[in-house]
């Protein structure tokens, strides 16, 4: 008797450490997430009560859509273009950071201040100094005899501003996670190499850069996941124009789900974003687990 | 001849040793200028956008290279302030933020106390669901979230927004971590001693880690508060905006938009201030936090 509630009163405590995440979790991710696979396979338009299973119909479609094939090289040339920069300069700030000296905190607090200010406010600014008639841009190009450019109005230049705007929010987060894996490496290798005269620039190539490859990695995998799901920049200063020119996977699904009311397409064009996720995220764990260098 | 052995050798020494010290220096020199002229670049956005809402319009158009307003018109702030009701939307934002890092703090820390501390048929199951969940993108779950939210009837509500962001999968992922680090012993002994597992949670484990939940807080809060689409998706009432869809909304106003670039630079600020502060009182930890612990987003 007496186990028998001692094993309803564990049950009752399991149950009271576990659901309140367990409630929402449930609620608004996983549940969420089954129904989004199951809407993808049907035409539903959001007003209308019913709706048809269609099959791989929306998907089937997706490859002749020139519009969605549009939206994923948008993703991949916008990834690509913020994330090897981010990670490149993250890496430079870094090794010049990483040693404590009278206003590193300051440079480090300095650098990472955009990761911090609301992405909608700061693309507000930058869309103020990108303005083709009156933008601090053009007027700097202008001291210099280039003639004034509509950066708004090519997809290049646009790409070129919301690119230049997340580099700039993502680059001193990145520079915090390189710190960090740069003090995990021993000084005796350092030693080592100093006793071998070896020079600076060996000494990054063959120690640091190596040693550093892991964190390096993971955080290309981090960065594409987050540029792909980049919105908020996108929003403020191209709403995915010229011509569908900035257009994403991640704008094309808004559009699709909350302006043309789309549900089956956009879902499955979530779905897509979903699976492209899913395969970086397993790529970084898989990785992860056989080039650990400390 | 001792003494000008001396200076001979002296001499030698210096000429040894001065063009090391000046290379440093230079080194020093190039490399304070280059992290200056880099910081400038960074902080530069937030210079224009703060002397942009102090000039006024004509001046911006006639003197677009200028940096610093000829007059500080402050009155900008105040007609920005009539225009639209930022005080609220930042009173929303702060309220929404706030109340969804409590709940995460409190969620989290029961869910990961359980994964570390019990013994429990399927635990693997659940550690591995909320792995999964880590790499669901939020927008997978926008279409189906924003039905259930009007099911429960909680769509154009804080308490949706509140609920809908309370489950933070980093939340729990992280505090695992710092969980698994505290000494078993301790938790033993009170257990020994007949205290409840939440007394060893809260008077024994959560004191151990009051700088991880302060980053978790502090990380929470900022995301939140800042976060756009999906409050703009879920809220449809203006004075129930929040800041980021408030200073939106101003921004495409008609008038404003192109045109009004003080008013709309004095509602970035409006915007952008208050976390520039807490950025301030809090950056040790903060960004201690996520180089110490390598924190994913």
């Amino acid at each position: 008797m007496l186990s028998v509630n001692n094993k309803m009163r564990q049950y009752w405590q399991l149950f009271f450490f576990l659901s309140p995440l367990l409630l929402p979790l449930l609620l608004f991710w996983v549940l969420p997430f089954i129904c989004s696979i199951y809407i993808s396979f049907t035409d539903w338009d959001y007003i209308s009560p019913t709706y048809d299973w269609v099959g791989m119909d929306n998907y089937r479609y997706m490859l002749d859509d020139s519009q969605f094939l549009q939206a994923l090289n948008n993703t991949l040339v916008f990834s690509l273009a913020v994330v090897i920069p981010t990670v490149a300069i993250g890496l430079g700030f870094a090794l010049l950071l990483q040693k404590r000296f009278a206003g590193s905190s300051f440079f480090r607090a300095i650098i990472f201040s955009p990761w911090i200010t609301p992405t909608v406010a700061v693309s507000i600014v930058w869309s103020w100094v990108f303005d083709s008639k009156h933008g601090l841009a053009n007027e700097l190009l202008g001291l210099i005899g280039v003639p004034s450019v509509s950066w708004f109005e090519h997809g290049n230049t646009a790409m070129f501003v919301v690119v230049l705007v997340t580099i700039w929010q993502a680059v001193g987060w990145t520079m915090l996670f390189f710190i960090s894996a740069l003090n995990k490496i021993p000084s005796s290798i350092y030693e080592a190499s100093l006793i071998d005269g070896c020079s600076a620039w060996t000494r990054f190539l063959k120690i640091t850069l190596p040693l550093v490859s892991p964190t390096t990695f993971f955080l290309l995998i981090v960065n594409i996941i987050n540029a792909i799901q980049a919105f908020d920049q996108f929003q403020i200063l191209t709403q995915g124009g010229p011509g569908g020119e900035t257009r994403t996977l991640l704008y094309w699904f808004y559009q699709l789900a909350f302006q043309q009311y789309d549900m089956g397409s956009a879902t499955a064009t979530a779905v897509i974003i979903f699976l492209i996720t899913a395969l970086l995220t397993s790529l970084n764990v898989w990785i992860g687990k056989r080039w650990v260098y400390y | 001849m001792t003494t000008s052995i001396q200076e001979n050798t002296q001499q030698i020494h210096l000429s040894h040793k001065t063009p090391w010290l000046t290379l440093k220096h230079v080194q020093q020199a190039a490399k304070y200028l280059f992290l200056s002229a880099c910081g400038l670049f960074m902080v530069f956005p937030f210079l224009w956008m703060f002397f942009g809402s102090l000039k006024t319009n004509d001046e911006i158009f006639s003197n677009p290279l200028e940096l610093l307003p000829q007059h500080f018109h402050w009155y900008n702030f105040v007609e920005t302030m009539q225009s639209a009701p930022f005080g609220l939307y930042i009173f929303n934002s702060f309220e929404v933020a706030l109340f969804t890092t409590l709940l995460v703090l409190a969620n989290s820390s029961l869910f990961a106390y359980a994964l570390t501390r019990f013994t429990f048929r399927g635990k693997t199951a659940m550690f591995s669901l909320v792995m999964a969940s880590y790499m669901l993108p939020a927008a997978v779950t926008y279409v189906p979230s924003y039905i259930v939210l009007a099911k429960l009837d909680l769509l154009d509500t804080h308490a949706g927004l509140i609920l809908s962001n309370a489950a933070s999968v980093f939340g729990v992922f992280y505090l695992r971590q710092v969980f698994l680090k505290i000494h078993p012993s301790l938790i033993e002994a009170a257990r020994i001693d007949g205290a409840s597992e939440l007394k060893i949670l809260w008077a024994i484990v959560l004191p151990q880690c009051k700088a991880a939940l302060t980053t978790l807080g502090l990380i929470t809060f900022i995301t939140n508060y800042n976060s756009y689409m999906w409050p703009s998706l879920v809220i449809n009432t203006a004075d129930k905006n929040l800041i980021a869809t408030g200073i939106r909304q101003f921004f495409i106003a008609q008038g404003n938009y192109g045109l009004n670039w003080s008013h709309i630079m004095a509602a970035s600020t409006i915007a952008v201030v208050p976390l520039l502060i807490l950025f301030m009182i809090s950056q040790k930890i903060i960004l201690s936090g996520i180089a110490d612990n390598g924190i994913k987003e």
